[in-house]
């Protein structure tokens, strides 16, 4: 187990928000310290990629109570752009596909702006391509790739390594990743959770939503955390995703029903 | 003018219950005489028809039909209710199935012209020539889902211009399966006018074959006013007129509705067909999808001409819109003009056109298995009509020797 | 958030050509009357046979109709209350740069168009023309050498009267319409560029037309023959000040192709476009038309269209020649209360000409914007292709984009096929941008970029980055 006393990077605190008149989160409360792993687990609809989307500041989501601290900072008052310049990413369940821009020039807008805002110098195309080249060996993707629009005619399996490759290139401190397993066969798979362990450091933090815990077996959490109806139910160690497996969420609630009742 | 002027005095004095509606057809029509080709819908349009159109009476109800002409016709399947709209039927007495009412005639008086004021506008020469003669008209009410398939065949004999008016109302919920039948004679001509409310949550499924001879003329104008949840699919098919043309105007009132058409015309020798789609949203969330097809032969002139109107209020519309042509020879034409009118942002719209002959390489490929280059065409003709008839009821099949027809374009 | 609304005040960006220069100009008094097209023809000294052009234009286009059918509002132009000509005082065309009034240099200076020798692009030749006047034209002796022939058309006049009696009104005859009529009587001046045969131009031809006087017309008159087997790549760019009235501008440009020649016109048009409520701006009223007279031969027009309160425009390409290819690819951006109504006509004469047509139309506040464009198949077209993409990104729910393609054909072995989409750019784009760290305003720039992509690879370098850096700058601003 990491010790408590590493710096803490995110904490949520009674996290209640709503999309149009849909209340999704309803008093979400986590820790997230320099070096963890946590793993965010639940049904379908239980919260588990609002939480994501409203940690990255989507527009369609309204916070309506609650605070959310990155290294200590409010993170909500600001805008998508600036949390990830500050070191906020998110991995998405389903990348758009964003025609006729590139994909390389995306990534380099995106990775200067970190770069900018972090105090490094930014990279000019010619540095930036060594970079990026050097990245992709994370994923093992194909450069063929970077000279394509943004996810544009990508598979599914190909979406998400381009998302880890964003994730390689930001050098985020904390990675939020939406189901990145969901749609990949195996090999991708152990492919994008090797990417994801390489670049876990002990000043980083990693929170992974999933169904399954077949993502748990590349990537292994220090906390699983189960959600229903907007919170977090349950906490434990990885051995909570292997109950899991094997009882279904039912057993969440029903576990749960029965401590409300206590 | 004088075409228009005397045809009008050959016209019996206004009577029945269109009475009114002849009256104000025909003032309309001599004011605004005949179309011009410096008129937009008009400017593609062969108008010596129009005026060989003029030249035939209008039909009378004395004229009997003869009933060897009846039995030409393909028998009625059990399940199935047919009705003949003509001049010469008793529309009064028809004994119609469950689920269908005959409107009175003071609902016709009420209702005639609603649906055809509130869709998008249309050219005024064609409705006008209908408001001013026709005298025979039949209004229908449809409730529930069990009403049977219903025909309505539509006749014209030689020497005859034909006028006849349909108004349709589905009431909430209610569902219909309908099949119109023209036949053109030698020397006829037609001009039909309907009128279609599809109330909220219905369904109407609309099959549509115009099949002429000689040199037929056929004048058609469908308004279609659908409400919410509704569904609305026309598939059409117009060929053998001399001049055909077929003018279709659809409202979603508030928008959220479902609308297809399915359109094929074929021509061959000096035939002009032309199709002419309007459709408006007048409210978010409609959907529409379109696919007209033509098949262009020997010195004959196809023209589809469809507009898609997107206002501000229509958000999130998805219409769709494909013109697919086949031009057959080289004396052949077709102008196909697919056009978007978008006023709102958050609209999926998309159109496209396409013009070719057959493809050289499929040809080959089926030849090179041994059939015979004429067969070969056959073959790919017909399933370049395949998603018209695939879409209609099988009956359908009955009225059309498609075989017979696509050997005669070569 | 809602994006929608700083993605319309983004590219609400104030007008930054809008200064008038304070040059002595010559005008003569308004309206238009035979002694005006006579006054006109005397002013610049030119022979017979082209007074006679202009007297012949000036009848014909007495009896033609403005045309309507464009859908376009705009107020009734009283013909007589516009000035037909106007010249910075000096203006007898200057032998060396020296002589230009310093003020005109300062001008184009301004405006990112350096005539001096040292500043001047590499590779690019410039024709200035102010007021509808050339006042000076770079590199003209290196490209003599070559022996092209790159001039102000009043000079061609006077120098190559041969070329011009052939080829003038040889592509847009003076009664084709009402404006290309009007111009053939009182056309000011413009560029002429000759390419003789087997000769590719050595540099990039450019043209920049800026507008200074706010009440008169502007007329230019723009000819490019390329013999058999040359080629030219010529650039046009257009600013015009701040006027609160609205100016007229309408332009002839005909461009001829003999057999295996070819021709590339791309412009960039920034007229000024009038204020954010609709008043002011350029009516531009253009007719070009490019001729494939020679087998082989191909023209090609790239536009983006930024400026002018009205755009009315049709670069077309007559596909004579066998296996003649004509393009057209265009941008058109419109905001506020602007009008454009482009497109392209291909008309396919000749057996196996080939044609493509690439249009981009961006809507954004209650501007509308038109496609509209015709593909013709003619009988002897045998094996023609076409094919058209037409697509439009509207930015605000009061904006407008509609499409109006004309497919005819007469042709079974000709294939066209078109294609049209409309699109926005949607949250979920802009949110992944932004969470990539892309500001708002980039992101938009970037997805506005990346959506003209296919017509911007089309333009010549140094002109595909300034097309780039204008939508940018229309797209840049307040962002709440």
């Amino acid at each position: 187990m990491i010790s408590s006393e590493a710096p803490l990077i995110l904490e949520i605190s009674d996290l209640h928000a709503r999309v149009e008149d849909q209340v999704i989160l309803n008093g979400v409360n986590l820790v997230l310290r320099a070096g963890e792993v946590h793993a965010l687990m639940g049904r379908n609809g239980s919260g588990k990629s609002t939480l994501a989307k409203v940690l990255a500041g989507h527009p369609s989501y309204v916070v309506t109570a609650g605070s959310v601290r990155f290294k200590g900072e409010d993170l909500l008052n600001l805008t998508p752009e600036e949390r990830s310049r500050i070191g906020v990413f998110l991995g998405f369940q389903y990348p758009v596909e964003i025609p006729g821009v590139s994909n390389l020039e995306f990534l380099r807008v995106a990775t200067n702006a970190r770069r900018q805002q972090s105090g490094r110098s930014e990279l000019d195309t010619f540095e930036f391509e060594d970079f990026v080249h050097e990245r992709l060996k994370v994923v093992q993707m194909d450069p063929a790739f970077l000279e394509r629009s943004v996810n544009e005619g990508f598979s599914g399996g190909e979406k998400k390594r381009n998302e880890i490759l964003q994730m390689a290139l930001l050098e985020p401190l904390i990675s939020i990743l939406d189901e990145t397993d969901s749609g990949l066969d195996i090999d991708a798979l152990r492919i994008v959770a090797s990417g994801v362990n390489q670049l876990a450091t002990p000043e980083t933090a990693t929170l992974l939503i999933t169904h399954y815990q077949r993502l748990l077996n590349e990537i292994k959490p220090d906390f699983v955390h189960v959600m229903s109806n907007g919170r977090i139910l349950r906490t434990g160690g990885s051995e909570l995703a292997l109950k899991l497996e094997q009882s279904g969420y039912e057993w969440v609630d029903e576990s749960f029903a029965n401590q409300e009742a206590d | 003018m004088l075409a228009t002027r005397k045809w009008l005095e050959a016209l019996s004095s206004p009577n029945g219950v269109l009475k009114t509606v002849q009256r104000n057809g025909r003032q309309h029509l001599s004011k605004i005489g005949m179309p011009a080709r410096t008129q937009d819908p008009w400017r593609l349009a062969d108008l010596t028809r129009l005026e060989e159109l003029l030249s035939l009476p209008v039909s009378s109800e004395t004229l009997n039909s003869s009933s060897s002409e009846q039995d030409s016709l393909p028998v009625v399947p059990q399940d199935r209710f047919r009705l003949f709209l003509d001049s010469r039927s008793d529309l009064g007495s028809l004994s119609l199935p469950d689920g269908c009412r005959l409107l009175s005639n003071d609902e016709l008086e009420r209702f005639l012209g609603q649906t055809l004021d509130k869709c998008p506008s249309t050219t005024e020469w064609p409705i006008a020539i209908n408001q001013a003669s026709a005298s025979c008209v039949l209004g229908l009410l449809i409730s529930g889902k069990k009403v049977p398939p219903i025909e309505v065949i539509l006749r014209a004999n030689s020497n005859e211009l034909m006028p006849t008016r349909l108004l349709i109302i589905l009431e909430e919920k209610a569902e219909l399966d309908l099949l119109q039948v023209f036949l053109g004679e030698a020397n006829s001509a037609q001009s039909h006018l309907l009128e279609i409310h599809v109330g909220s949550d219905a369904k109407f499924t609309h099959s549509w074959l115009a099949r002429g001879s000689g040199d037929s003329s056929l004048m058609s104008q469908i308004s279609v006013q659908q409400d919410l949840n509704s569904e609305y699919a026309l598939n059409f098919i117009q060929y053998g007129w001399e001049f055909a043309r077929f003018e279709s105007s659809l409202l979603q009132v508030d928008g959220n509705a479902n609308s297809t058409i399915r359109g094929l015309q074929i021509t061959k020798g000096i035939e002009q067909s032309s199709t002419h789609s309007t459709v408006r949203f007048d409210g978010p969330e409609g959907s529409f999808d379109q696919l007209q097809k033509s098949v262009i032969s020997g010195s004959s002139h196809s023209i589809f001409h469809g507009l898609i109107d997107v206002p501000k209020i229509a958000q999130r519309t998805n219409a769709s819109q494909l013109s697919r042509n086949l031009l057959l020879s080289d004396r052949a034409r077709i102008d196909t003009k697919p056009e978007l009118k978008i006023v709102a942002d958050d609209v999926k719209c998309a159109h496209g056109a396409t013009v070719s002959q057959l493809q050289q390489e499929e040809l080959f490929y089926l030849q090179s298995r041994g059939i015979e280059s004429k067969q070969a065409t056959n073959l790919l003709l017909k399933g370049f009509c395949y998603d018209i008839f695939e879409n209609s009821p099988v009956e359908l099949e009955n009225w059309i020797n498609l075989d017979q027809l696509l050997v005669s374009l070569q | 958030m809602n994006s929608q609304k700083p993605l319309e005040e983004l590219v609400s960006q104030p007008y930054k050509y809008g200064f008038v220069t304070d040059v002595e100009t010559e005008k003569i008094s308004k309206g238009i009357n035979e002694d005006v097209v006579r006054l006109i023809s005397e002013k610049k000294k030119e022979p017979k046979f082209l007074l006679d052009f202009r007297l012949r234009a000036y009848r014909t286009w007495l009896g033609m109709t403005e045309p309507n059918w464009a859908k376009l509002g705009y107020p009734v132009i009283d013909y007589q209350d516009l000035i037909y000509y106007a010249a910075p005082k000096k203006s007898q065309k200057k032998q060396s740069l020296d002589e230009v009034d310093p003020k005109l240099l300062e001008t184009f200076d301004k405006l990112g168009i350096p005539l001096s020798e040292q500043k001047r692009l590499s590779n690019v030749a410039v024709d200035a023309v102010f007021d509808s006047v050339s006042i000076a034209t770079t590199y003209k002796q290196k490209l003599a050498d070559h022996g092209v022939v790159f001039c102000s058309i009043t000079e061609a006049v006077n120098e190559h009267p041969e070329l011009i009696k052939k080829y003038l009104g040889s592509v847009v005859p003076m009664n084709d319409n009402f404006f290309a009529g009007l111009n053939s009587a009182v056309f000011s001046d413009g560029s002429f560029v000759y390419i003789p045969k087997g000769v590719d131009c050595p540099m990039e031809l450019s043209s920049y037309f800026r507008i200074n006087s706010g009440d008169t017309g502007q007329f230019e008159r723009t000819l490019i023959v390329a013999e058999e087997g040359s080629s030219v790549s010529y650039l046009e760019g257009c600013t015009a000040p701040m006027f609160d009235t609205n100016t007229l501008h309408a332009a002839v440009v005909e461009l001829v192709a003999l057999d295996n020649a070819s021709i590339k016109y791309s412009t960039v048009q920034n007229w000024y476009s009038g204020n954010e409520k609709g008043v002011g701006g350029i009516y531009n009223f253009v007719t070009k038309r490019g001729h494939c007279r020679g087998i082989r031969s191909k023209i090609s027009w790239s536009q983006v269209e930024t400026g002018s309160a009205i755009t009315w425009k049709y670069p077309s390409c007559v596909l004579q020649g066998n296996e003649s290819t004509g393009e057209f690819y265009s941008v058109a951006l419109t905001n506020n209360y602007q009008q454009a109504d482009t497109g392209t006509k291909m008309l396919h004469v000749g057996s196996n000409t080939r044609s493509t047509i690439v249009s981009k139309g961006i809507s954004v506040g209650r501007s509308t914007n038109s496609y509209r464009g015709l593909v013709q198949m003619g009988s002897k077209a045998v094996g023609a292709r076409n094919y058209s993409q037409c697509d439009s990104m509207l930015i605000g729910d009061n904006a407008s984009a509609n499409t109006y393609p004309h497919i005819r054909s007469q042709q079974p072995e000709a294939r066209i096929e078109h294609e049209a989409s409309t699109c926005r750019i949607s949250e979920e784009q802009l949110f992944y941008l932004q969470s990539r760290g892309i500001g708002f305003e980039e992101a938009v720039s970037m997805m506005v970029s990346g959506f003209c992509r296919d017509v911007f690879n089309q333009l010549p370098m140094e002109f595909a980055a300034e097309a780039d850096k204008l939508l940018a700058l229309k797209l840049e601003g307040s962002v709440g």
